[in-house]
């Protein structure tokens, strides 16, 4: 609004003031004046929310309203009326001569790790890595944009510069098209929501068995150095190519969360699974090797099926089950143990798309808990009020009409890994959102 | 089975057992490269910012007497729309002669709202938005 010439108070929270002032910053407005209420203002009561207003705003110690109305009538400094083109530096383009020790607490301590130790990334180490792609070291895969928006869609960066973080993360250089074909899907890892969200990769393809990745016992675990190292490299590269993880800035995950060490890499069992892997079901073909991301809150374990004892075990059931404990807004991935897979056809779900189904008509709860949940109120009934359904339907039902839990039975997935150990399965609370060929970045 | 096997085996590392030779050795191969004895430059893993356009604020008046001020709730998160209306009862109070119109914006809390803007443009001196939590 004040690029359009009207003076604007933008008011939040003072558990966001850091976040507030940046987002001023880099929309070219840094002495932005903004206001500040104590934190939280959900949760608080009407007579809380008004003493709030006549009381000192806690960052700047003026009381609110008096700071409102000096903010919309005091002139304009120098400083508040400069034009231009800010250039921006990301610092320096090397670090050293120094050693080993020196470079490691260098790294950490300017947040460009995960908080262990890196490999070292040397000219000679990021050569060898590009060595392992036809695509030049300045290709641009995003280029930098100006304007408003998450910080991660703004920053850019090369071929060379991804190369630069899949050395810190420990990646061989065979494992680079997978890196890159990663980084061409951007945003990319710490995407910073309050909902702590993070991420889960799947790769399907022959470069599995060429990378030598665990699929089968343990997939999941760190028991392969490409498993480890490429789900790694996911989070170094939205730390460092995107600006992301800066906490009070560019993330604003009130917990966190432990997938982010290695984003949940998955190698589908391809050979074991009993259904087409993922990437087929997407329109790529068996023999291409393919990267797909996921992103939502959680990953949640499954421990067998409904039923127990009974002659067929009700996997569908339980699946269904742990869905309706799932964030609505985000999809489920369930990823099965073989054993989960092929007891689910002997159930008659000869197709994952089958099952999908199943699950998307089966899980289903009242508008009224809908209604209640944690996205409905600010993420949800905003795009009901615009017509977008099939919100805008279900906010007009009576309170106790059932209606389904997802969106679509496409916000379904399932994946196949691990050492059939036992009949268990996990599921990630998570939309599957991009997907991309690794051939093309070899 | 091989000695490395054995020592697996037997939870000793092979490399515990090495020769003072052949950790010599081990070491020289390891010795870094690039710049100096023991010493490594490091390449800076940095993405590339995008310059920032800087832009001056809008004009402010000397006064808010008989002025209109918009009040948007910018996200619909818990608690804003009615730290809002709030706010329009201490304007109604204290400053009656300024006139307050509250607006929830359209879509989620990222979305653009055009539509808004180009009203509050039209018809307001100022907006207060109310951005989150």
């Amino acid at each position: 609004m004040e690029k359009m010439g009207v003076p604007a108070i933008p008011m939040c929270t003072q558990a966001y003031t850091e976040l507030a002032k940046l987002t001023a910053a880099r929309d070219g407005m840094p002495h932005l004046r903004q206001v500040f209420t104590p934190h939280p203002v959900g949760g608080k009561t009407d007579a809380e929310l008004a003493a709030y207003l006549v009381n000192p705003d806690p960052v700047s110690g003026i009381q609110i309203m008096k700071e409102i109305v000096d903010d919309l009538t005091k002139p304009l400094t120098a400083d508040e009326t400069k034009t231009g083109l800010q250039t921006m530096a990301a610092g320096p383009a090397t670090f050293g001569p120094d050693t080993v020790d020196n470079l490691q607490e260098i790294f950490m301590n300017n947040g460009m790790t995960d908080y262990m130790p890196i490999v070292i990334p040397t000219e000679e180490k990021v050569q060898a890595m590009l060595k392992a792609t036809s695509h030049k070291p300045d290709e641009v895969l995003r280029t930098p944009v100006q304007g408003v928006g998450y910080t991660s869609a703004r920053w850019g960066y090369t071929v060379r510069q991804v190369a630069v973080n899949a050395v810190m993360a420990g990646c061989r250089p065979e494992y680079f098209p997978v890196v890159l074909a990663m980084a061409s899907l951007g945003p990319l890892g710490l995407f910073g929501s309050t909902t702590s969200s993070s991420t889960a990769i799947v790769i399907n393809g022959p470069i599995r068995d060429k990378l030598n990745m665990n699929y089968t016992l343990g997939a999941l675990s760190p028991f392969a150095q490409a498993n480890a190292t490429i789900g790694r490299s996911w989070t170094l590269m939205g730390k460092n190519l995107t600006n992301g993880g800066i906490p009070g800035d560019t993330y604003q995950g009130g917990q966190g969360n432990q997938l982010d060490y290695n984003n949940c890499l998955i190698a589908e069992d391809e050979k074991n699974s009993p259904w087409p892997p993922f990437h087929v079901q997407l329109g790529f073909k068996p023999e291409e090797s393919v990267v797909s991301i996921f992103g939502g809150p959680d990953l949640r374990q499954g421990h067998g099926a409904r039923g127990a004892g009974a002659e067929i075990a009700m996997f569908d059931q339980q699946i269904s089950f742990m869905c309706q404990s799932l964030v609505g807004g985000s999809g489920a991935l369930a990823i099965l143990d073989p054993l989960v897979a092929k007891r689910l056809v002997d159930q008659g779900y000869d197709t994952k798309e089958k099952l999908s189904e199943w699950v998307f008509k089966n899980t289903q709860r009242t508008v009224k808990d809908f209604k209640e949940s944690f996205l409905a109120s600010f993420h949800l009934y905003p795009l009901a009020l615009e017509g977008r359904e099939p919100y805008a339907s279900w906010y007009k039902l009576p309170d106790d009409a059932m209606i389904p839990f997802f969106v679509s039975a496409k916000q379904i997935n399932f994946v196949v890994c691990g050492g059939q150990a036992n009949a268990f399965f996990q599921i990630a609370n998570m939309n599957h959102g991009r997907s991309a060929s690794i051939d093309k970045w070899m | 089975m091989n000695r490395r096997q054995l020592l697996s085996l037997l939870g000793i590392s092979p490399a515990l057992l090495a020769t003072p030779a052949a950790e010599a050795d081990r070491k020289k191969k390891e010795a870094p490269s690039s710049a100096g004895e023991g010493k490594l430059t490091a390449v800076s893993p940095k993405g590339t910012p995008p310059p920032i356009q800087l832009y001056s604020m809008a004009p402010r008046a000397s006064s808010l007497d008989g002025k209109t001020i918009y009040v948007v709730d910018a996200t619909s998160f818990l608690g804003s729309a009615t730290l809002l209306h709030k706010m329009q009862a201490w304007f109604q109070q204290n400053m009656p002669s300024v006139k307050t119109v509250f607006r929830t914006k359209a879509g989620i809390y990222g979305a653009d709202d055009p539509k808004l803007w180009a009203e509050i443009k039209a018809n307001a001196y100022a907006c207060i938005m109310a951005i989150g939590h």
